[in-house]
């Protein structure tokens, strides 16, 4: 540092410095000069061998300069100066380069920016490295795709509460889901969440307005309620006096007392709650008697705390997890459950595991595409290399012009260390630039990867925003990039005799030279390999995806969701609100059939599991339970969704609550559990089976036919006692035209209160479902495009520029009668070797690289062919193209003009 | 025009700090005079070439081993004299005894050397 002030302050000396030094030697002249006058010599003859001793004045001065220290920084600047005019001298090389490299560097910025956003971004609260998330090594109930590992119960919470010595606060949460929000006569949806009292003094936020919930504030009948920033904006227009202000939540009254700061947005990735209450005020919005003190049936919460300074995350654990088996062993036995295989597995075989939670709690978006954006980010890293290759191209082919240039200058004393730094110097230049250019694209296109990910009804809350960590990011693949592709050319194009190459002029360069050229467009195609490959493989991965039999029709159905709930009604008079909804759906002209079911085909938020454990009658032992998936549908589903029903019936009206309870099955649990009978009219539990149903996939098209199991809707009940409450609407339609408008007035003329959500057609579920294979299919399929045009690029620079030295040699030859498609041979032929070469060196790479991907194929290996062969003739489409062009030139060489040229 | 002799010693990496150094030893003075002096104690066998010397005397003023002041000369124009500070005092020490050293090792080494031998 010291260092660098000096220099500074040189910098500042210098002209006064240079002043000296020339008054410095001027004495030194007139001294010798007056000595020579002493010793008899004429005073003009004296000042001529003053200066004659003096040598070369202009180098005495530069070796004084470099006494004072900062020759670095000066040679660095004029070495910039130098490359600015180098680059603006070639404004169609600077083009190319520049926005190849920012198209590479972008393409890195805005993957690793998403990344950053999903992966690593911590969490804004102080200390966040001390925060640990509690989760268990086995779950205790299956539930579907998450795998409930992180679930606990409340009375683990206060046992830890009370008793951890090793953390300083443990806290716990839930997701309420969506809410209605009335302010002023107004509603709309949020979503909310709920929390214990210490939530923001563990995590220390402190508030924007207002205050956080105080200790003791987490009890019966709690009712105040923290707004976060960005509802509070968008919905209350950051107006501050709304703390203190009422609304309702679901229609139950409750205070707002204070507005988060504008960077908290929650705690997990992609899960930003609009309003926080206290855990207890759930009793005011969803009783549920076993909340508080039920263990095992009832594990909802998660919970998380900050380690106490000085206490290692491996002692925290060993504590809590004695305290955790501790409470599980005290509370078997008396728990009513407590007898079942499961429950005591999880009793004895299950550890609790504390997961670092700098970065977030657990998030389902982290888990869904920590490893797809991995993938895209090597995927990019490829990309940026094969524009290094093109751009290391570009300058050996510039520095090969450039030979006489560098001859002279080292004929002139240049070291060639100098001129290599010099050369760095413009790699690196060009890398800025095009690093600079990048960071807006970059910014642009990680948008555009959040937009393309958002599959809800808003916009992933995500912060894609620059931080520092993607600008020091850019920078070093700028610097690096810059430095890569810079290297070589700089070593190769300074190793000039100058001698030779001055008497020889611009071309002319040895043979060898050109090993390095071929070398970087062979590994070009080699990565375009790798990229097409991929690229093809995610997009087979796609389609493959996409044509499997789901065993429902994927066209003309629309679906929606209502929950009666959040319009204030209780769950025993929901049931009558839907059917009446689904009496007016009947009833639109556009709709063929309509039906209404708690979970929808290829659901986001749904999965219900359950086990049978009474068939006619018969129990069976707990280890033979069938464990299905289940659903509740209104009469029609079947027909609506083209689900065959293959024996039996439908269910129908007449199976209301008074009517003996009936069930349908699929194919899967029918084989199950009457192998080889007709299981109409048998039992499951007490439940009479009345349909038999083709296989459908219950979670979209990765799933496996499972045993599943429908119950009727409106005789079930099911759906209250679940306690999630809204059920979704399926429509089958003639024309979508303005049927999602039809829909929202005529459940706005059941109850206007009643919101209207997740409208989407059954093929819109579908793609976003397979978000993350689109998501890989699109952006490796525009990286493989970007790569393969790069490689193009490539070629047809080096065939163009092989094609320009060879031109005397082609006008001999056709001067001498050689034929035509003879001369386009000799080209093409070149850049065919080259791209084999290519080819045979980037299928093995793309293969060991397809291993890599395996988890996130589907259908098809990671060596498959038709992928391969596709690639292969891609590229030899590609190089047949880019060395036609400089083919082509090659036949018009005029046998004279070449000549002449010489 | 000054004739050079020909046995002139050509100055070894790192010497020329070292008469430098030495000279100040006597008093403060400019960089002609230096060299003069230089040439003048070394009977005309070491030269110091001004291209050398002004880069040398720069060097060791930025290391702090010599501090230069603009005076007036004899002859009563300015001049940068230099001057030896404490550093360049211990700097002089250092380097004194490591040229002992070195030179009674190579006459260790070299002194055997009889005409017959060669």
């Amino acid at each position: 540092m010291k260092q660098i002030l000096r220099k500074l302050g040189w910098m500042i000396e210098r002209g006064r410095k240079e002043a000296e030094l020339r008054d410095e030697l001027q004495f030194h002249l007139q001294e010798e000069a007056e000595q020579a006058e002493a010793a008899g010599l004429m005073a003009e003859e004296a000042k001529y061998a003053a200066r004659r001793e003096l040598g070369n004045a202009a180098l005495l001065m530069e070796d004084t300069r470099a006494a004072w220290g900062w020759t670095c920084l000066e040679r660095f600047w004029q070495d910039l100066r130098y490359a600015a005019r180098m680059l603006r001298k070639n404004p169609g090389f600077a083009f190319a380069a520049v926005l190849s490299l920012a198209l590479g560097i972008g393409a890195n910025t805005a993957i690793f920016s998403l990344l950053n956003a999903v992966v690593f971004r911590l969490l804004p609260v102080a200390d966040p490295q001390q925060l640990v998330q509690f989760t268990n090594t086995l779950p205790l109930w299956e539930t579907g795709s998450s795998s409930g590992r992180e679930l606990y119960s409340y009375p683990q919470l206060e046992r830890f509460q009370t008793q951890s010595k090793t953390l300083s606060g443990i806290f716990g949460g839930t997701r309420l889901g969506r809410i209605n929000v009335g302010f002023h006569g107004t509603s709309g949806i949020a979503q909310g969440d709920a929390s214990s009292d210490n939530f923001f003094s563990v995590l220390e936020v402190t508030p924007q307005y207002g205050r956080f919930f105080s200790a003791g504030e987490d009890r019966a009948g709690a009712s105040v309620a923290v707004i976060g920033d960005r509802y509070w904006r968008n919905r209350f227009g950051a107006d501050p006096s709304i703390v203190g202000g009422a609304i309702t939540l679901n229609q139950v009254p409750f205070t707002v007392i204070g507005i988060t700061p504008p960077e908290f947005s929650g705690i997990a990735v992609g899960s930003s709650p609009d309003i926080w209450v206290p855990l207890h005020a759930l009793d005011r919005l969803r009783p549920d008697s076993k909340r508080w003190t039920e263990p095992f049936s009832s594990a909802w919460m998660l919970i998380a705390g900050r380690l106490r300074p000085a206490i290692s995350r491996e002692r925290a654990q060993a504590e809590l997890d004695v305290m955790n088996r501790q409470f599980l062993a005290e509370q078997l036995p008396i728990s009513e459950i407590g007898g079942l295989e499961n429950v005591q597995r999880f009793v004895h075989e299950g550890r609790l595991v504390l997961r670092p939670a700098a970065s977030g709690m657990s998030s389902g978006l982290r888990d869904r595409y920590a490893f797809p954006l991995k993938l895209l980010m090597s995927v990019a890293g490829i990309v940026l290399l094969v524009a290094c290759a093109n751009i290391a191209n570009l300058l050996l082919a510039r520095a090969s012009n450039r030979r006489r240039e560098f001859a002279v200058r080292l004929a002139l004393g240049a070291s060639r260390g100098r001129l290599v730094r010099q050369f760095l110097t413009e790699s690196v230049v060009l890398a800025s630039v095009g690093g600079a250019v990048a960071v807006p694209m970059a910014w642009w296109g990680s948008l555009a990867l959040v937009r393309m990910i958002s599959t809800g009804d808003s916009r992933v809350p995500l912060a894609v925003d620059p931080d520092w960590r993607i600008f020091a990011f850019t920078a070093a693949v700028s610097l690096l990039t810059g430095i890569l592709f810079g290297l070589a050319p700089a070593v190769r194009g300074t190793r000039v005799d100058p001698g030779p190459v001055m008497k020889k002029g611009t071309r002319g360069a040895g043979r060898s030279s050109h090993t390095l050229d071929r070398i970087l467009v062979v590994a070009q195609v080699a990565l375009s390999v790798v990229l097409v490959t991929g690229a093809g493989l995610f997009v087979r991965t796609l389609q493959k995806l996409w044509n499997v039999n789901v065993g429902y029709g994927r066209e003309n159905v629309l679906m929606f969701s209502v929950d009666a709930k959040l319009a204030g009604y209780p769950s025993d008079r929901a049931g009558a609100v839907y059917q009446e909804i689904l009496r007016k759906l009947q009833a639109l002209p556009g709709v063929k059939s309509a039906s209404a079911s708690i979970v929808r085909p290829v659901d986001d938020q749904f999965y219900l599991l359950d086990r049978v454990n009474e068939i006619d009658g018969r129990g069976l032992p707990e280890r033979n339970a069938i464990r299905v998936a289940w659903n509740a549908t209104s009469p029609g589903y079947f027909s609506t969704v083209s689900t065959p029903v293959v024996s039996g019936r439908d269910f129908e009206p007449r199976d209301n609550e008074t009517a003996p309870k009936v069930v349908i099955v699929s194919e899967s649990l029918a084989k199950s559990a009457f192998p080889n009978q007709n299981p109409i009219g048998h039992r499951l539990g007490a439940d009479t089976i009345v349909g038999v149903v083709k296989d459908s996939l219950y979670s979209g098209a990765r799933d496996q036919p499972r045993p599943l199991l429908y119950h009727p809707l409106f005789q079930h009940g099911r759906d209250q006692e679940f306690g999630w409450g809204f059920v979704s609407f399926e429509l089958r339609y003639g024309s979508l035209s303005n049927l999602p408008d039809e829909v929202r007035r005529e459940v706005a003329s059941v109850d206007r209160n009643l919101p209207v959500f997740r409208a989407k057609t059954l093929v819109a579920q579908t793609e976003e479902s397979l978000m993350e294979e689109r998501l890989l299919a699109t952006v490796s399929g525009f990286f493989g495009a970007l790569a393969l045009l790069l490689a193009c690029v490539g070629l047809y620079g080096l065939m163009a520029y092989a094609v320009a030295r060879r031109t005397a040699e082609i006008g001999i030859r056709l001067a001498l009668g050689a034929r035509r498609d003879h001369i386009m041979w000799l080209v093409l032929r070149e850049t065919l070797w080259l791209t084999l070469a290519g080819i045979a060196a980037g299928v093995p790479l793309a293969l060991c690289a397809a291993r890599y991907a395996k988890s996130v194929l589907f259908g098809i290996g990671t060596a498959d062919p038709l992928t391969i062969a596709a690639t292969v003739v891609t590229l030899i489409g590609v190089a047949a193209l880019a060395g036609y062009i400089p083919a082509r030139r090659a036949l018009r060489v005029d046998p004279m003009v070449a000549l002449r040229y010489e | 025009m000054s004739i050079r002799p020909a046995s002139r010693v050509d100055l070894l990496q790192g010497t020329l700090d070292l008469l430098i150094l030495r000279t100040l030893l006597l008093g403060r003075t400019h960089g002609h005079a230096i060299a003069k002096h230089i040439q003048r104690t070394s009977d005309d066998l070491l030269q110091v070439e001004t291209g050398s010397l002004y880069p040398a005397l720069h060097r060791l003023e930025a290391r702090g081993w010599i501090a230069a002041a603009w005076e007036l000369s004899e002859r009563g124009k300015r001049a940068k004299y230099y001057r030896l500070t404490a550093k360049g005092r211990k700097q002089l020490q250092a380097e004194h005894a490591k040229w002992e050293t070195f030179s009674r090792a190579m006459g260790l080494v070299l002194k055997p050397l009889n005409p017959e031998e060669v």
